[in-house]
């Protein structure tokens, strides 16, 4: 080999690595010529295009960029579920017990607390707020849970607790980008899209990266929070609805039946086919893949998303609520969809912003409401994942943005009518459960009052650096390069939290 | 890889070491870490004393310089890299050369200027096809191309059909498929290739197609972003943006007026409409969020904007360290944030300032007071009363009030005062005035406002009451006249109202000077004042300056936290660029001359790089964001010098002219037809030995397909529409905003003009990889993914352009005949026999279907009440053949 053909070999390696971050090139002879739904990519890895005059090498994912690949390291999970309360549930009500702040209820919050420190809309000298809910140890592990989740406190064992997780952003849209993207500013990759990106999607019928939304609206961040970022777009969520079509115009136009709509996918492949044998494009190759899919995917959606075929007693067991938009059925979406080999389910669950401007947004009323529309379903989900044998290789987190104060919210300096919470990032809970997590873990310690770390404080960095790390990455070497730059999910920041590793 | 060429002996810094250094040393030894004190960043930190007090690189030793010594060290915590694979022979060989000969440091291509390079018309082709009238070079660019094809022994591909071409040529340059007529004149020889493209450049879609271009630069989009994304009116800027590329505005005025249009002497309209592209920033009314932080947020989007934009650069990362790569240091990341601090937005949630539009009756008003006040008192006062009429500035914003007792900035927005309320706010300067403007909206009558200075024990500046008004309102109350920067103290009083409610809502505070004469007309002239800045007009957000009083310092952010802030610097471009030229303002006019000077070695090469992307779908320096260290190499070094300088010396900066080169070439007439073995040995056409072929954009995919059933509407201009599209997209917190479809023609208007909502984008134009503009976007990822496939396959527009469609086939007699012709309108070429077979056999197919399942028909063509089994087959035909590879491509 001449040095010229070395190095335009080694340019077109380094073409198809920038695209596929490892290469290896398939050297395998797929015959084109009878051509028929579902037969061109499904088994065999015929990567290599057949064109009238030649064969033309391609990767896997030249064809099909949602191509399963192995993680660079052994991996302790396959799939991951995450529960998001958008608007931040208060980790005082829930799981982080202070009866120290039960004492100290209606007195005036220490000046010293109140230096350097910004909120949201707390002003002057708030007093401190007791918790609301009553508290009790649960399970082996002694764990404390409130009286507002008696389902899951059945549960506590599966779980680690995450009690002092910290972020410096205390406002929803930036907080809740920072949580999902790594970054408090638009245009990064979510956690969800670095994943399918990574490792591809284990059900060529079905999207890599769903996004299920409940609480009637969508995050405060937008769609941003499950998007591509500098990734290709293949790899954003794709939002599945519970009303109107599951996946937008995934359903056949009306007088059209199944049959003639593979007739015209057949028609449509077929002459694409003839395309390629003239211009020798692989990209026509991925169209014809990807037409292929759409038909799949046509069938394989609503399938998914009907839980109505579900056994009574599962559906009892969630709380769901068939032909509403619900978190209960979200849960159990997520376990079909998981079961089915969807790499990254993403629910959000919106309503958590107590705030305590109105019933609904008050602490004890409306937070209870909202514990108790997701207890069952998410202890449930544990439940399901376990009795079939999910849990070990699926990745439970349940989080929100940030956490609530310890002091009662007083907007614009005065007494409202219901009791509140403002945003607080420096110290908040989340929960982790599934392959690889310690079984009744909690990691990190509050302040008697829950207003600070004490110990064990963690980052969302760090948070994102575990789940990587499930799921056989080092998140130090999982990079894009973008701008001239290698990019990561964790910035230059994160580190594997082993406390909660089993 | 492609310097292979230059001889063996002579170490080129730039192409064989800094990679190197890039890949291997810069992470540690860099802008953010300075590990044992040693960096490779800058020069003069490569060769200063490390931590072991003497320099690691002595040139021309290569053996005595600690940098080679630790390349071969055996213990691994000494080797370098640290914990690394040891570099491999040739990576030493070539650094201990490096250093050997001395150790010449070589700036990068990115940053010398443009070289004057001779066309290398003597290149030899490997056949004499290339030459001639039918041959491969048609100008200049074709001997760079064919060049570099020679050297790698490979040949251009012959000239794509002219069919095939026209098509191609229209797509590129107008965004749409030929208009008939023109596609007719080329193909039957009327006229020639040269007058197709002058045509098509003629063509008032050309603005339209390079709008959508420019407008993924400039972030253009209807809402503000952020959680709450309300609706923003930003259309004029579009309208702007469009006119610009019609009328060929040179690129160097386009850049200027854009970035400084504001700045420009006595500035037109349209020179201020121009600023709005750096008020496409997003801003954030989420409740609880500070307007100075988000404000800070645009001017450093602003920054990475704009030179992203015109140097290639992402200067972001120098907010919180010098660049790792590229010579930037951090200082000057804030230095040229001091060219963007000084303008007067402040993140409010009425995107202040605003430029007014002005009915024909108002003009003339407003020249009536222009010119009243000029004779009676002078021009300078007069331009104060011009100035604020156009966009109510300067103001006092409510968010600067603090200290409050009994009030608060309601909604973080205005200032509310309890009864008994009173708050402060300092350095406020009256222009000695004797009114204070209020903007303020109150639902109740007889609050007494009192301002004094100071405090409360402070002289009573001025006195009023205030009463219940109709929305916001502004007026006028007496004032004290006082000199010079003061701070004041706002005090409200209405015992009539429960302790718990606020007595006003107050937007701003302003001052104008005063206007003294003896004349009687003056109250009528104050009047028609007021009544014109209280007139409800169309507004559009614009930058303009703060007036010296107002101006801001600007600090460098300690780790780019906005909150730690540290030296105080002055506007300053970097030093590794073009000098400054003192004879230009410090401020956004002279950045933008210093931008488009001849001496920038980066604006040219970008906008070269990127329109030639626009027409390949692949830039010569591909990494279109990055133009530095890190970026690909140019494929074609000289011919984007060429280029470049060709664009700034013989075109005069003109987009038309650098178009009309690049489509001319031979290189681009080219047929884009590969081969396998064309393909194994390059598989992305870096050496154009054939010519582009690329998915369409989303929008030219939307404006194809209603192009070819005849549905598209041809308006252009004005505020943006709402097309069809499904229940329930439309989500976003605390908005009410929603999706209200448009009649009439606007359903049908091109792509550029559907409503962008920066949380919820258009889903179609989603899923074919339009961005939400939140950012500006250099380069969109063209990906091809199954929902791709759904949209244009049971999206209900796409539905209803293959029903026209074929329609239009029905009026063929012959079945075959319709779909011969319904093919041929829609990618422009003759079907063959084997395709032709294929849509008929898929025509009988949905024939027997339909006749088998005659409830079907109305069902799937409910448009057309006499629709029987044939048009509903013919519909499923036609829209199998607009979803063909071939028609979603330009070939």
């Amino acid at each position: 080999m001449n040095s010229l053909d070395r190095l335009i070999k080694e340019q077109i390696n380094r073409e198809i690595q920038a695209k596929t971050r490892r290469h290896f090139i398939k050297e395998c002879v797929a015959g084109m010529g009878g051509l028929a739904l579902g037969s061109m990519f499904m088994g065999c890895n015929p990567f290599l295009g057949n064109s009238k005059n030649g064969k033309i090498a391609l990767t896997e994912r030249d064809i099909n960029p949602l191509a399963s690949m192995p993680p660079p390291f052994p991996a302790k999970v396959k799939s991951v579920i995450y529960l998001h309360m958008a608007g931040a549930p208060s980790q005082l009500e829930m799981f982080d017990y202070k009866p120290t702040l039960h004492k100290l209820d209606g007195q005036a919050t220490p000046q010293s607390l109140l230096e350097g420190k910004k909120f949201a809309f707390i002003r002057g000298t708030p007093k401190l707020l007791g918790p609301q809910a009553e508290f009790k140890q649960y399970g082996e592990s002694g764990n404390w849970v409130s009286n507002f989740l008696p389902h899951f406190s059945k549960v506590v064992d599966e779980v680690a607790f995450l009690k002092a997780v910290n972020t410096d952003q205390f406002n929803h849209g930036p907080a809740q980008l920072f949580m999902h993207t790594g970054g408090p500013r638009l245009g990064r990759p979510s956690i969800g899209s670095w994943v399918t990106y990574g490792l591809g999607s284990e059900n060529q019928n079905l999207p890599g990266f769903v996004v299920l939304t409940s609480g009637g609206k969508t995050p405060d961040a937008g769609k941003s929070v499950w998007g591509s970022g500098f990734l290709p777009s293949v790899y954003q969520g794709v939002q599945c609805r519970s009303k109107g079509d599951p996946v937008l115009y995934i359903e056949d136009p009306k007088g059209i039946s199944r049959n003639l709509k593979k007739s015209t996918i057949d028609a449509i492949n077929k002459i694409n086919k003839a395309e390629f044998n003239e211009y020798a494009d692989p990209e026509i190759l991925a169209r014809i893949n990807q037409y292929e899919m759409a038909y799949r995917m046509q069938t394989a959606v609503p399938e998914v998303m009907n839980i109505n075929d579900e056994p009574e007693y599962i559906r009892e067991m969630y709380g769901v609520e068939p032909g509403k938009e619900s978190f209960a059925n979200n849960c159990l979406l997520a376990r079909k969809l998981v079961e089915d080999g969807v790499r990254f389910v993403q629910l959000f669950d919106w309503g958590w912003d107590s705030h305590g401007t109105g019933h609904e947004t008050s602490i004890d009323l409306g937070l209870r409401n909202k514990c108790t529309e997701i207890d069952r379903p998410m202890s449930a989900l544990l439940l399901d994942l376990k009795q079939r044998g999910l849990l070990e290789e699926t990745l439970v987190v349940w989080g929100g943005e940030f956490g609530r104060t310890p002091m009662l919210e007083n907007r614009e300096g005065q007494k409202m009518a219901y009791l509140g919470r403002d945003h607080h990032g420096d110290a908040f809970t989340m929960w982790m459960a599934g392959g690889g997590i310690k079984k009744g873990a909690s990691w990190g310690l509050t302040d008697e009052i829950g207003f600070s770390a004490l110990e064990g404080q963690v980052s969302v960095h760090d948070v994102h650096a575990t789940i990587l790390h499930l799921l056989g990455f080092d998140h130090e070497q999982f990079t894009y390069e973008f701008q001239g730059r290698p990019f990561r999910l964790t910035d230059v920041e994160g580190q594997v939290i082993h406390e909660i590793l089993s | 890889m492609w310097n292979i060429f230059k001889p063996e002996d002579t170490i080129d810094f730039s192409t064989q070491i800094k990679p190197i250094l890039n890949k291997n040393c810069i992470t540690c030894h860099g802008g953010v870490k300075k590990n044992g004190d040693f960096s490779l960043l800058f020069e003069e930190e490569a060769f200063a004393n490390t931590e072991s007090g003497s320099p690691a690189i002595i040139p021309g030793n290569a053996a005595k310089s600690p940098l080679i010594q630790r390349l071969h060290e055996d213990d691994p915590e000494l080797r370098m890299p640290y914990q690394k694979p040891k570099l491999s022979k040739e990576e030493i060989e070539l650094l201990t050369k490096w250093v050997d000969q001395g150790a010449k440091w070589g700036e990068h291509w990115a940053y010398t200027l443009p070289k004057e390079v001779e066309v290398p018309t003597s290149t030899q082709s490997a056949g004499m096809a290339s030459y001639g009238p039918d041959g491969f070079i048609k100008n200049n660019i074709d001997y760079f191309v064919l060049k570099k094809l020679n050297q790698n022994g490979l040949e251009p591909s012959p000239p794509a059909d002219s069919s095939v071409l026209t098509r191609r040529l229209a797509l590129d340059i107008t965004g749409l498929p030929p208009d008939s007529g023109l596609y007719e004149d080329y193909n039957s020889g009327k006229i020639t290739y040269e007058q197709l493209v002058d045509n098509l450049l003629a063509d008032t879609s050309y603005g339209e197609k390079w709008a959508s271009w420019w407008l993924d630069h400039a972030r253009y989009a209807d809402t503000k972003g952020y959680e709450k994304d309300m609706g923003r009116t930003m259309w004029k800027y579009r309208d702007w943006v469009i006119k610009a590329f019609n009328e060929d505005m040179p690129f160097d005025q386009f850049t200027i007026e854009q970035l400084a249009g504001d700045l420009l002497p006595d500035p037109s309209e349209d020179q201020l409409i121009a600023t709005a592209f750096h008020r496409n920033t997003m801003s954030n009314d989420e409740g609880g969020t500070e307007d100075e932080e988000f404000r800070v947020a645009s001017v450093i989007d602003r920054v990475n904007t704009t030179f992203e934009v015109w140097q290639s650069t992402t200067i972001g990362c120098v907010q919180c360290h010098s660049h790792t790569y590229d010579p930037f240091k951090q200082r000057e990341y804030y230095n040229l944030m001091a060219f963007f601090n000084n303008s007067r937005d402040e993140d409010t949630s009425e995107d202040e300032p605003n430029l007014r539009f002005y009915n024909e009756n108002q003009k003339v008003e407003i020249d009536k007071i222009y010119e009243w006040i000029s004779k009676n008192n002078n021009k300078e006062v007069a331009t104060s009363y011009n100035k604020f009429l156009k966009y109510l500035e300067p103001v006092y914003h409510a968010h600067l009030a603090y200290n409050y007792t009994n009030g608060n900035l309601a909604d973080t927005k205005w200032l509310a005062l309890r009864d008994n309320g009173s708050c402060y706010l300092d350095d406020v300067f009256t222009q000695n005035s004797n009114f204070i403007y209020l903007r303020y909206s109150s639902g109740i009558d007889g609050t007494k406002m009192t301002i004094r200075q100071d405090n409360s024990e402070g002289e009573i500046l001025s006195q009023f009451t205030i009463n219940k008004t109709r929305g916001r309102v502004i007026q006028k109350f007496p004032f004290k006249k006082v000199d010079g920067k003061i701070n004041l103290y706002i005090e409200a009083h209405n015992d009539k109202i429960p302790s718990t409610s606020p007595t006003s809502y107050i937007t701003w505070f302003a001052f104008l000077p005063e206007i003294t004469s003896a004349n009687e007309a003056q109250a009528q002239i104050e009047d028609n004042f007021m009544a014109l800045i209280n007139s409800h007009v169309p507004t559009l957000p614009i930058v303009i300056e703060n007036p010296d009083y107002q101006k801001r310092t600007t600090q460098v952010f300690e780790r780019g936290n906005w909150l730690m802030k540290t030296d105080t610097v002055e506007p300053a471009t970097p030093q590794s660029l073009n000098k400054w030229n003192e004879a230009w303002p410090k401020n956004r006019l002279g950045l933008s001359k210093w931008l488009v000077s001849k001496d920038n070695p980066l604006t040219a090469r970008t906008v070269v790089n990127r329109v030639w992307h626009q027409l390949y779908g692949r830039g010569i320096v591909a990494t279109l964001e990055d133009m530095g260290s890190q970026s690909d190499p140019p494929s074609h070094p000289e011919l984007l010098d060429w280029l470049a300088l060709r664009f700034m010396n013989e075109h005069q900066w003109s987009i038309k002219a650098l178009v009309k080169d690049i489509v001319m070439s031979g290189t681009y007439q080219q047929s884009s037809k590969s081969n396998a073995q064309l393909f194994n040995l390059d598989p992305n056409n870096t050496l154009y030995a054939r010519g582009p072929r690329i998915r369409l954009s989303a929008e030219q995919i939307r404006d194809q397909a209603l192009s070819v059933s005849g549905l598209l509407s041809n308006k252009m201009y004005g505020p943006s529409v709402m097309p069809p599209q499904p229940d329930g997209i439309w989500q976003t917190v605390y908005n009410g905003g929603n999706w209200v479809e448009s009649k009439g023609e606007d359903k049908y208007r091109r792509g550029l003009y559907t409503y962008l909502k920066r949380t919820s984008p258009y889903p179609s134009f989603l899923t074919f990889d339009a961005g939400s503009r939140e950012v500006s976007t250099v380069r969109r990822t063209v990906t091809n993914t199954p929902l791709q496939a759904l949209v244009t396959l049971n999206d209900p527009v796409y539905l209803e352009t293959a029903f026209y469609l074929a329609k239009y086939m029905e009026q063929s007699k012959e079945v075959e005949m319709g779909i011969r012709k319904g093919y041929s309108k829609a990618v422009l070429v003759d079907i063959d026999n084997e395709k032709l077979m294929i849509l008929k056999e898929l025509y009988d197919n949905s024939l027997s279907d339909f006749i088998k399942n005659p409830n079907n028909i109305k069902e799937f063509i409910p448009n057309d009440e006499n629709g029987d089994a044939k048009l509903a087959a013919l519909t499923v035909v036609a829209t199998s053949i607009m979803n063909l590879d071939e028609f979603l491509t330009k070939s």
